[in-house]
């Protein structure tokens, strides 16, 4: 049998074998970014499809179901695949490093739940297969999509599978993670000196563990209703849609912050060491992400403020929803006091890292108003909501997982990226996502409905959604871009030493890349350690 | 502080540019919100934007100069209590008073008109209080003879009925859905609600102006979801009463539309 923790060849070095069979958090890790990176630009592909749709009113290049189709899959693997699968990434290759440990906790379990995501990609593709596609949109509702068949939800099974694969992988994530931080620890290491990108990640953990069994619950009797005729949420035997919603939300409202509680993380990382100074506030950092990670779970029926739930319901959620904007504003101001008498270097990684503050402002200040049932009545499900998430998360979580992967690519691959080409890609990126995100804003606040294959010829929202689409194709070749940047650096890329932004987080302590086993010997911390300190070795 | 300053000032004259008789209620208190919430939301980006701006042009790296960043400051109690207390008032102070706003909002007039609304994939079926119907969908064709010409417009080759509506009177909407969700949004009057089948919602709105105005569908249900919509025509009072009380002939072919309709729904159980 073979053993748990295993020694093995480095990742450059590792056959295909290796890689299948691997249970080493590194290797894992990459697999996960791989997946991630890969279903993210099939995502993209997809939206920049509906961008030159929606170029002209009227039908163009799709048909409606296609359309729809796009959609459906564009938010679900950007949500599942990109905005969480890219955290799992981050979080396997980091925190055993982070905190002086070998490997994770349960690495058997790891291996399971990465191959529970392939699986769960694999079915992605299915979808692809004609006569397979699912139309039902990432959210799913019911009665809709408890009706099978072309022109209306397409397969269901495939969307119920989909969601059960992928919970399944973030459960055995979560399980794992949180056992290894709270067991694997170094001595030294505590609560108020973890990294905030691990905090960030294990209170997106303790979300998924309490949050995905309701999703995995709710898909579980839809697909029962669709199938085997039960009527959990069919009201013409007695069931009830809305009961959907509320099992639906109860997991999917937290987990937005599942994808931008470990954003908050890497950015607090990034600003830190290219400051060349500790976060301002760790403290109140650490309170604000369990903060938000608690009140998270008390707000969703602020997806359901038009659905016909009761007037006071809404008012509770309208005030608790609200609240969530003051931890989130500690947050932001303390980055902005880090930069405070500060020796800022403008590395690429710090270039995405203040972008993703300056913008996720914009899409923190868009999210307030749709908590107040008096202001989202106008704009519910319009495409102010969708430039609002765009905001948070095509910006904010987007810009940050692009500043994590040139901040740590010359601890994964041990070689720098091309400075140049990340610059010039974050400025690309920096401006197609305005271009592309801010008309969504006016045009929502115009009235215009999300999920519209084809919209009426009024003459401002004609012009809105062409600035939209040339905004995506500039996105586009900019993500391009920094990918170019990062597969030279891979390959041809000067040394990058074990320390090159003299970090004194434990992970920047050993060679470039990890040598297998991680660490020679334990690390020993010295006694006021502090991840977001400054160093100079 | 000086910016702070002048975007009140400039608020004020947002708020000042108000007066007159209103379009659409309740679009008129949603306005009221909007601009608050606006003018709040300038003045944070700017009160956050500006000294990070500052910050990441004064405070770069320099050789020999500034190699290292401040050690010595790694928090403020002061300053940490006092950006957790200002924007708590904030949010206490809009969901306050967007709860006083709402109650307003969801309180249909006395005098209301009722109107039943049932949607179905893709369009709705309007209900007068005497019994007069409308069918309002833009993906059948309604056949050209057996529409008036000033009662149907037409939509990509397709006829349409405008959904009349008086103006000035305010009206209630029941809802209710007979396959799956929709929703139904008047544009001008700024008012969402689903419409779930096996449950009745309402809303309420009021345009003052006659004319032609828009009506979507804004909760995804299905291939044609970006086709429902409807256009309501808001005439005067009398007019439209004259209108309301027309043949009744034209009501029995609406009822024809509206089995139309219901084939349609059971042929999607067939499909199934």
């Amino acid at each position: 049998m073979r053993e748990a923790v295993h020694v093995e060849r480095p990742w450059f070095a590792a056959s295909i074998w290796e890689w299948i069979f691997t249970t080493d958090h590194k290797k894992i890790g990459i697999m996960y970014g791989v997946t991630s990176t890969l279903f993210f630009i099939v995502a993209g592909l997809m939206a920049l499809g509906m961008r030159m749709e929606l170029f002209n009113p009227g039908a163009q290049y799709l048909n409606p179901e296609t359309y729809n189709y796009f959609l459906t899959v564009h938010g679900t693997v950007i949500l599942l695949w990109w905005a969480i699968g890219v955290w799992a990434s981050f979080a396997n290759f980091l925190i055993p490093l982070m905190i002086g440990a070998r490997d994770v906790a349960f690495p058997r379990l790891n291996a399971l739940g990465y191959w529970m995501f392939f699986a769960a990609s694999v079915i992605a593709l299915l979808t692809f297969i004609p006569g397979n596609q699912i139309m039902t949109m990432w959210t799913g509702y019911p009665p809709l999509s408890a009706k099978e068949g072309i022109g209306f939800a397409g397969t269901t099974a495939l969307f119920v599978f989909i969601w059960h694969l992928t919970g399944f992988a973030s459960i055995a994530g979560a399980v794992n993670f949180i056992t290894t931080v709270i067991r694997m620890r170094q001595p030294g290491i505590g609560f108020f000196n973890l990294n905030l990108f691990i905090h960030g990640v294990i209170a997106a953990n303790v979300i998924q563990l309490l949050g995905v069994p309701s999703v995995a619950g709710a898909v579980t009797m839809l697909f029962l209703d669709t199938y085997l005729n039960t009527s959990f949420f069919d009201p013409t035997k007695g069931g009830d849609p809305i009961l959907y919603q509320n099992l639906f939300w109860f997991y999917s409202h937290p987990a937005v912050y599942v994808m931008v509680l470990p954003a908050f993380g890497i950015i607090s990382e990034i600003v830190s060491a290219f400051a060349r100074k500790p976060i301002f506030g760790y403290r109140s950092m650490v309170i604000a992400i369990w903060a938000i990670a608690v009140v998270g779970f008390t707000v969703w029926t602020h997806h359901m403020f038009v659905s016909g739930i009761p007037d006071w319901v809404k008012i509770l959620m309208s005030y608790t929803t609200l609240l969530i904007a003051v931890p989130t504003g500690i947050k932001i101001f303390n980055w902005v006091a880090t930069l405070y008498r500060a020796a800022i270097v403008y590395r690429t990684p710090m270039l995405y890292a203040l972008g993703a503050i300056l913008m996720f402002l914009i899409g923190g200040l868009t999210g307030i108003p749709l908590g107040l049932p008096a202001f989202d009545i106008a704009v519910h499900d319009s495409y102010f909501v969708v430039g609002h998430f765009h905001y948070v998360l095509g910006m904010a979580v987007t810009l940050s997982a692009f500043g994590g992967f040139f901040y740590w690519w010359p601890k994964v691959t041990g070689r720098m990226y091309s400075e140049g080409l990340g610059k010039l890609s974050f400025w690309l990126v920096l401006i197609g996502s305005n271009l592309l995100y801010f008309p969504q804003l006016v045009i929502g606040l115009m009235g215009m409905p999300r999920r519209y294959y084809d919209y009426p010829a009024i003459p401002e929202w004609v012009t809105l959604h062409q600035i939209q689409t040339y905004g995506a194709f500039i996105l586009a070749f900019g993500l391009l871009i920094a990918l170019v940047a990062l597969i030279k650096g891979a390959l041809s890329g000067e040394k990058a030493g074990p320390n090159p932004w003299e970090s004194n987080s434990l992970e920047w302590r050993i060679p470039s890349p990890p040598p297998p086993h991680n660490f020679d010997k334990p690390p020993k911390v010295e006694e006021d350690y502090c991840p977001h300190g400054y160093c100079k070795f | 502080m000086r910016s702070a300053f002048l975007l009140l000032l400039l608020s004020s004259f947002v708020f000042a540019s108000e007066g007159g008789e209103v379009l659409a209620r309740p679009y008129d208190l949603w306005e009221g919100i909007y601009k608050i919430w606006l003018v709040i939301t300038v003045v944070i980006y700017a009160v956050v934007a500006i000294p990070s701006l500052i910050f990441m042009v004064k405070y770069r790296y320099k050789p020999g100069e500034r190699e290292v960043g401040d050690q010595e400051h790694e928090g403020h109690w002061g300053l940490e209590a006092l950006w957790t207390i200002i924007p708590l008032i904030i949010v206490l102070y809009l969901a306050t008073h967007g709860f006083a706003i709402f109650t307003q909002m969801r309180k249909p007039p006395e005098n209301a008109l009722e109107l039943k609304v049932t949607a179905f994939s893709w369009g709705w079926m309007f209900q007068y209080p005497n019994g007069k119907m409308v069918v309002a969908s833009a993906i059948r064709d309604t056949e050209e003879k057996k529409c008036k010409p000033e009662e149907c417009y037409r939509v990509d080759g397709v006829f349409q009925h405008y959904v009349y509506i008086p103006a000035g009177v305010p009206v209630k909407v029941i809802l209710t859905s007979q396959d799956v969700i929709h929703s139904f949004y008047v544009q001008a009057a700024g008012v969402t609600q689903d419409a779930v089948p096996g449950r009745t919602t309402y809303t309420w709105f009021q345009i003052n102006k006659p004319g032609e105005y828009w009506v979507f569908c804004r909760e995804y249900c299905g291939q044609w979801h970006s086709r429902m919509f409807a256009k309501l025509k808001v005439v005067p009072k009398e007019e439209f009463e004259r209108w309301l009380k027309g043949e009744s002939a034209d009501v029995s072919h609406e009822r024809e539309d509206l089995r139309v309709a219901n084939i349609n729904a059971e042929d999607q159980e067939v499909v199934r």
